[in-house]
C-alpha cells in the first residue's frame, strides 16, 4: 500500500498546488473574494448545487451539473486512455486530437447516412469512429515502424492534416448539411434519432450512455494491461523493445496494435461527443480534448484507473467552469488549472526534492534519479 | 500577371517573418538536443505581452517585451528539462496548455473577448527607390521585422557553422558527453539555446500582434507554432532549411488567401482544406522518404546526465 500511495501522492499534490496557484492568480488579477467565489461556483457547477438543493430546490439542481461533469469526464477519460495505451507501448501519442476529429466525423456520417434500428445503429456508428481513429493513428505507427519517423512529429502533423481536411473541406464542403444548396450552415447533417446515445436520467440531466461506456472501457483496458498476456507483452515492449524482442515478443505487431487501439479510443471519444451531445459534426471539436488527454493521462499516472480518477475530477472542474462566468472568470479557467497541474507533474522532481528531508551523509547506495519513469522513451 | 505575382510576394513577406522566427527558434533549441513542442505556447505569450506592452509603450518596446515573455516561458521549459531532466515533450505540451488557457483568462478579464485595444503597428518602410520598380515593389511597405527575417537565417547559419560557439551548440545536441570532456558546460550551452529559442518564438508571436495585426486576438497564434515545427523538420533542422521551408509554407498560404479572394471558382476544384493540409502532408512525406537517414540531432530528447554513458 505504501508504494501505491507514493505513486499517487505526486499527482494529488500537483493538482492541489495548481488549484492553489490558480486561486492566487485570480486573487492577484481581481481580488480574493472573487477567487473564492469563482471556486465555489466551479464546485456548484461540477458537483451539483447542494446549497440550493437544501434550500428546497428540485433534484435537477444536483443531477444537471453532475450530468455535465460526467459528459466532460467521458470525453477526457477516452482521450486520456488513448494517450495511456500509447505510453504503455512506448509511444507518445500527441495525435489524439486528430484521431478524435476523424472519429467524430465518421460517427456523424454513420449516424446520419445509415438507417438502422437503435440496437445496431449506435454500435455501428461507434465502431465507425473507432475504425477511423484507429486507421488515422496507424499512419503514425506505420511511419514509425517502417521508416523510423518519430511519432511525436508525425502525430502533430497528422493532427493538422485532420483539422485541415475535416474542418476546412469535408464539413464545409461535400459533407456539409444541405451541400449543393446555398444554405449557410456549417457542420454535417443531424444524425438519426436511432443513433443518439440514450439519456439515462430523462429530463433531469443530459447524462447519456457515453459515461458508463467510457468507464467500462477504462476497466477493460486495466484488465487487459494487467491480466492478459497481450497486455503484458505490450507493456514489455514499452519498457524495453530490445529485451522484449529477445524474449520472443512480436514487437512490431504489439506496437501497431497498441497505437491502433489508442487511435480507436480517441475516435470513440469523437463518437461520444457527436452521438451523445452534438448530434452532428459541428465543424470543429470546440476544445482541444486530444491535448487534454495528455494532461489527464499523465496526471493519472498513466494507469487506467488513475486516468479515470483524473478524468472524473477534471470533468467536474471543466463542467463547473461555465458557472465561473457568473463572476467574470472565463469558462476555460479549469483548463489553466489542468495545464498547471501537468506542468507540476512534469516538474515534480523540483518540489519533491524540496520536500524531501535533508539527511546527513546518506550511506545507502544512491539511487539513480528517476528522470520521468512513466514516460518511456521511444 | 505581374501584379498578381507582386501581390502574392507582398502577402508572402507579410506572413513569413512570424513563421520564420518561430521555426528558427525551434531549430536552435532542437539542435542543442532539447525538444521544443512548446513553440506555440511561447508564441502566444510573446504575442500577448507584446500587444499589452505596446498599449502604453512604443511598439518596438512591445516587441522586446514579447521576446522577453517568450524567453520567460522557455525558462520554465529549460528549468524543468535541463535542470531537472523532466520529459521534454511533456513540459512543452504543458507550456502550450498553460499559455492557451492563461492567455484566454488574462485577455477576457483585462480587455474582454474581442482582443486587446488596437495599438500602433510597427512602422512600415516605404522605400522610395523600390516602390517604382515593378515586382520589387512588393518588398516595400513592410515592417523592419520582414527585413530582419530575410537576414537572420544567414546570421544563424554563420553562427552555427562558422563559429566555435555554433560548433559547440551543434555538438551538444549530437554527443553532449564529448562536449563535457572538453571542459565545456553542457547545461550552459543548452540554456543558451533554449532561452534563445524562447526569444525567437516570442518575437514570432510579437510579429503577429504588432506587424501583421494591431492587437492580440483570442486565437493567436492559431497553430502557427506547430507549422513552425513542420518547417523545422522540413528544413532538416538547419537555419537555411527553415528559411526555405518557412518561405515555401508562407507562399502556399499567400496563394490560398489570394485564390480565396480572387478566384473562388478554383477553390471548388481544389478545396482550401487541401492547401491548408499541404505543409503537413509534405513534411510527413519528406520524413517518410528520408527513411532511416534522419537529420534530427542524435541526442535530441535525451536529458543530459553527467554520470550516464
Amino acid at each position: 500500500m505504501g508504494e501505491r500511495l507514493r505513486a499517487v501522492l505526486p499527482s494529488v499534490f500537483s493538482v492541489l498546488l495548481a488549484l492553489a496557484v490558480c486561486w492566487v492568480f485570480i486573487a492577484l488579477t481581481r481580488d480574493a473574494e472573487t477567487a473564492t467565489g469563482a471556486y465555489l461556483q466551479m464546485l456548484r457547477g461540477g458537483l451539483g448545487d447542494w446549497p440550493q438543493y437544501f434550500e428546497g430546490g428540485r433534484l435537477a439542481v444536483l443531477t444537471r451539473p453532475l450530468g455535465e461533469a460526467a459528459i466532460k469526464a467521458a470525453l477526457l477519460l477516452l482521450t486520456g486512455l488513448s494517450v495511456t495505451v500509447a505510453f504503455k507501448v512506448g509511444l507518445f501519442n500527441i495525435g489524439a486530437q486528430g484521431q478524435m476529429l476523424v472519429g467524430a466525423l465518421a460517427a456523424a456520417v454513420a449516424g446520419a447516412q445509415l438507417q438502422l434500428p437503435a440496437v445496431l445503429h449506435i454500435p455501428v456508428a461507434v465502431l465507425a469512429a473507432c475504425v477511423a481513429g484507429g486507421l488515422w493513428a496507424l499512419i503514425a505507427a506505420a511511419l514509425k515502424l517502417s521508416r523510423g519517423v518519430h511519432e511525436v512529429i508525425s502525430t502533430i502533423m497528422l493532427n493538422w492534416v485532420a483539422v485541415s481536411l475535416v474542418d476546412n473541406w469535408l464539413s464545409v464542403g461535400p459533407l456539409r448539411a444541405g451541400a449543393g444548396t446555398h444554405l449557410s450552415t456549417t457542420g454535417t447533417a443531424e444524425i438519426a434519432a436511432s443513433a443518439q446515445l440514450p439519456r439515462l436520467l430523462g429530463e433531469m440531466s443530459r447524462l447519456h450512455l457515453g459515461f458508463p461506456l467510457a468507464l467500462a472501457v477504462a476497466l477493460a483496458i486495466w484488465v487487459w494491461l494487467s491480466r492478459l498476456r497481450s497486455g503484458f507483452e505490450t507493456r514489455a515492449v514499452g519498457l524495453g523493445a530490445e529485451a522484449a524482442r529477445a524474449a520472443g515478443i512480436p514487437v512490431v505487431r504489439r506496437t501497431a496494435q497498441a497505437m491502433g487501439l489508442a487511435g480507436a479510443l480517441a475516435g470513440m471519444a469523437g463518437a461520444v461527443l457527436v452521438l451523445g451531445t452534438e448530434y452532428r459534426y459541428p465543424g470543429g471539436l470546440g476544445a482541444p480534448y486530444g491535448f487534454d488527454g495528455i494532461a489527464i493521462s499523465l496526471i493519472g499516472g498513466n494507469h487506467p484507473l488513475g486516468v479515470a480518477l483524473s478524468a472524473l475530477f477534471f470533468g467536474a472542474l471543466r463542467a463547473g467552469g461555465t458557472r465561473m462566468q457568473l463572476l467574470g472568470v472565463h469558462k476555460s479557467y479549469p483548463e489553466l488549472i489542468q495545464g498547471l497541474a501537468l506542468l507540476f507533474v512534469a516538474g515534480r522532481m523540483v518540489w519533491l526534492s524540496l520536500l524531501r528531508p535533508r539527511k546527513v551523509a546518506p550511506m545507502a547506495p544512491t539511487r539513480q534519479p528517476e528522470a520521468s519513469p512513466e514516460v518511456p522513451r521511444a | 500577371m505581374l501584379e498578381i505575382i507582386e501581390a502574392l510576394l507582398s502577402s508572402t513577406l507579410e506572413y513569413f517573418p512570424s513563421l520564420l522566427f518561430a521555426a528558427l527558434g525551434a531549430t536552435l533549441c532542437e539542435r542543442s538536443g532539447v525538444v521544443n513542442v512548446g513553440v506555440e505556447g511561447m508564441m502566444r505569450a510573446g504575442a500577448f505581452c507584446a500587444a499589452v506592452a505596446a498599449i502604453t509603450f512604443p511598439t518596438p518596446v512591445g516587441v522586446l517585451m514579447g521576446m522577453a515573455a517568450g524567453a520567460g516561458m522557455a525558462a520554465i521549459h529549460g528549468y524543468l528539462c535541463i535542470r531537472w531532466r523532466s520529459d521534454q515533450v511533456v513540459s512543452g505540451m504543458a507550456i502550450n496548455l498553460v499559455a492557451l488557457a492563461g492567455g484566454t483568462y488574462l485577455l477576457e478579464s483585462l480587455y474582454g473577448p474581442n482582443g486587446t485595444p488596437p495599438i500602433h503597428q510597427l512602422t512600415r518602410w516605404h522605400l522610395p527607390g523600390l516602390s517604382e520598380v515593378p515586382l520589387l515593389r512588393a518588398f516595400s511597405g513592410h515592417s523592419a521585422l520582414t527585413w530582419i527575417a530575410l537576414v537572420l537565417p544567414f546570421v544563424f547559419h554563420g553562427l552555427l557553422y562558422r563559429t566555435p560557439l555554433g560548433l559547440r551548440l551543434r555538438a551538444v545536441g549530437e554527443k553532449p558527453h564529448a562536449v563535457a570532456t572538453l571542459g565545456l558546460s553542457v547545461t550552459g550551452l543548452r540554456w543558451l539555446a533554449v532561452l534563445g529559442s524562447g526569444m525567437l518564438a516570442g518575437l514570432g508571436g510579437a510579429t503577429l500582434s504588432t506587424a501583421v495585426l494591431d492587437r492580440f486576438e483570442q486565437h493567436t497564434p492559431a497553430g502557427l507554432g506547430f507549422m513552425a515545427l513542420a518547417a523545422m523538420v522540413f528544413g532538416r533542422w538547419t537555419p537555411l532549411g527553415a528559411f526555405l521551408a518557412a518561405l515555401f509554407f508562407a507562399t502556399g498560404n499567400a496563394l490560398r488567401i489570394g485564390l480565396a479572394s480572387s478566384a473562388p471558382g478554383l477553390l471548388e476544384v481544389v478545396p482550401q482544406g487541401f492547401l491548408l493540409a499541404l505543409p503537413y502532408v509534405l513534411t510527413l512525406a519528406v520524413l517518410a522518404f528520408q527513411g532511416q537517414r534522419t537529420h534530427a540531432p542524435a541526442a535530441l530528447g535525451t536529458p543530459y546526465e553527467q554520470e550516464s554513458r
